[in-house]
């Protein structure tokens, strides 16, 4: 009998154990390690953050799942990895903490054959002085915290219709934050609901973004076909912006937040301060800060894991200069290069280099947005490892099943307001996530998948997906045809 | 110059901005329902292609 632990239960996490277990059965043992004891379906925090959607529609109690397909679900969190055991035992084994009411504070190491890192990212609130739902801004990456901006926006809207004008501030609250879609939607959904109140004259609403241009996303932007031209995604981007009514401001290395006050550095190395009355601003990420021991006990967690905390994984990570990328260096199995019976998915993986050019302001600030890994890619990647480890346990020697994000496409849908009749969603495909200049010199992506288009249908396809994922996501019948 | 204005000399000018029909054709239902239709077969297309 295997045992595979996965640590997480994130769309990467989740996604990989329930396939490790629809293909292991009962003779092997999956394990589950995350320290939530809900799984939350993040791409629809937006509509919880604008009263859109209530917590539970976008959350459901993960041991319910768990106890049905057979999976052991330990709510705790993972500090330590011993890939090659102890004195005691020479068998892997991970150290965890375990967070219910319960067991709070105990601890217990959990062996395995085989482990999946899929913890995600920690919100690195702290990198940012003053910034996070606990100090002076709101946060929408998790429903708790997009609860809490509903309700301080509410207060907002409240003093809008008191006559009292009001600016609003959102946006990347690092200089080297990811995530720019997430804040993208929660912009065009905050000047949606302001719009639908007839509120628009009392609000003066501002983009915030560490990208060089707008429409970059972490992924060094792209090119799309619409109304017969190919269009950059700067233009897709500032033209829903625009017609929202928002002002942007971009190469903007948020450095520090007051009450009511953004200070942050442009590339041109000057400072400025963007005063606000609600500041909605996506932290810097980094890994959870587990740490790594050998046999002996030596810390060996610069083995395992990227200066930032993510683990290596099979990319290349030596340093070279923005020209000489390639979309090899990116990582297809997510297999450990030291000990190879530990993947990396998700956010978790260390990517080997940005893939927006690399930017630095006069005054040295690295202002540029790190790779997105979330969504569509974290899925694949969670299906992928589960099928590898699956067929290893089998007997297999080498990886069938790869997902290199230089060689997979990504759908997105941003969304722009909620309303069955009302709504719109800004629907982008890009083939691949990472451009292939070798391969596509042309536009660094194949134009055949490109999609850019706003509209009610595109509301429609997000709201489907997100039904669709829940399904999914609690093992509901044939949940396995749903794709990632 | 308080009483207009300008459409010009800040970044926010610049972009194209959506029509009275490409805003009608956004919202009618009848053609939103096909173009639903559309974008989901070129979503799979990406979705099958990502698995490789």
């Amino acid at each position: 009998m295997a045992k595979v632990v996965v640590l997480g239960a994130g769309v990467s996490g989740h996604t990989c154990a329930s396939f490790l277990k629809k293909k292991l059965g009962k003779k092997h043992e999956v394990v589950v390690v995350t320290p939530n004891s809900y799984y939350q379906w993040i791409p629809s925090n937006i509509w919880v953050g604008v009263g859109q959607m209530k917590i539970d529609d976008v959350r459901f109690e993960l041991k319910k799942v768990y106890d049905r397909w057979g999976i052991v679900y330990k709510q705790a969190k993972a500090l330590e990895i011993h890939p090659e055991g102890d004195a005691s035992t020479g068998r892997g084994f991970v150290t965890i903490e375990y967070t219910d009411a319960d067991n709070a504070g105990t601890r217990e190491n959990v062996e395995y054959d085989y482990l999946v890192n899929a913890t995600g990212p920690k919100l690195n609130f702290e990198a940012t002085e003053g910034l996070g739902p606990d100090q002076n801004s709101y946060s929408v990456c998790t429903y708790s915290h997009a609860a809490h901006a509903w309700e301080h926006l509410q207060e907002s809207i409240k003093k809008m219709q008191a006559g009292e004008k009001q600016r609003f501030l959102i946006g990347t609250g690092h200089a080297m934050a990811t995530c720019q879609g997430a804040a993208f939607e929660y912009i065009l959904n905050i000047a949606h609901e302001i719009s639908t109140r007839g509120l628009s004259k009392m609000a003066q609403i501002t983009w915030i973004s560490n990208e060089y241009e707008l429409g970059d996303f972490g992924m060094g932007g792209a090119f799309i076909k619409r109304g017969g031209y190919i269009t950059p995604t700067k233009v897709f981007t500032e033209s829903l912006l625009a017609e929202y009514g928002i002002n942007w401001i971009r190469r903007a290395g948020v450095y520090k937040v007051e009450e009511g006050k953004a200070h942050y550095e442009t590339l041109d190395g000057e400072d400025h301060v963007q005063e606000f009355d609600f500041a909605m601003l996506i932290p810097a990420f980094s890994g959870v800060g587990m740490t790594a021991f050998d046999r002996e006990g030596n810390d060996i967690t610069d083995t395992l894991f990227a200066p930032n905390k993510f683990m290596k994984v099979d990319g290349d990570y030596s340093q070279k200069p923005f020209e000489d990328w390639s979309a090899d260096d990116w990582p297809s199995t997510y297999q450990n290069p030291t000990y190879g019976n530990i993947y990396a998915v998700g956010i978790a993986f260390a990517p080997p280099h940005a893939i927006s050019k690399p930017m630095t302001s006069e005054k040295g600030r690295a202002i540029f947005p790190t790779p997105p890994r979330t969504g569509m890619p974290s899925g694949v990647m969670g299906k992928i490892t589960a099928l590898n480890i699956a067929e290893r346990i089998h007997g297999a020697t080498e990886h069938a099943h790869k997902a290199s994000m230089s060689r997979m496409g990504a759908a997105c849908i941003v969304s722009g307001g909620f309303g069955s009749f009302t709504g719109l969603g800004a629907s982008m495909t890009v083939f691949p996530v990472v451009p292939d200049w070798d391969k596509y010199p042309e536009w660094g992506r194949d134009m055949k998948y490109s999609v850019g288009e706003a509209g009610l249908a595109g509301h429609w396809l997000k709201v489907l997906l997100h039904y669709l994922f829940f399904h999914k996501a609690k093992g509901y019948p044939f949940w396995w045809l749903i794709p990632e | 110059m308080n009483k207009y204005h300008i459409k010009a000399y800040f970044d926010e000018a610049y972009p194209p901005v959506p029509g009275k029909s490409t805003l009608f054709w956004r919202k009618f239902v009848p053609w939103q329902f096909i173009r639903f239709i559309i974008l989901n077969v070129k979503m799979m297309r990406i979705v099958v292609g990502g698995h490789s």
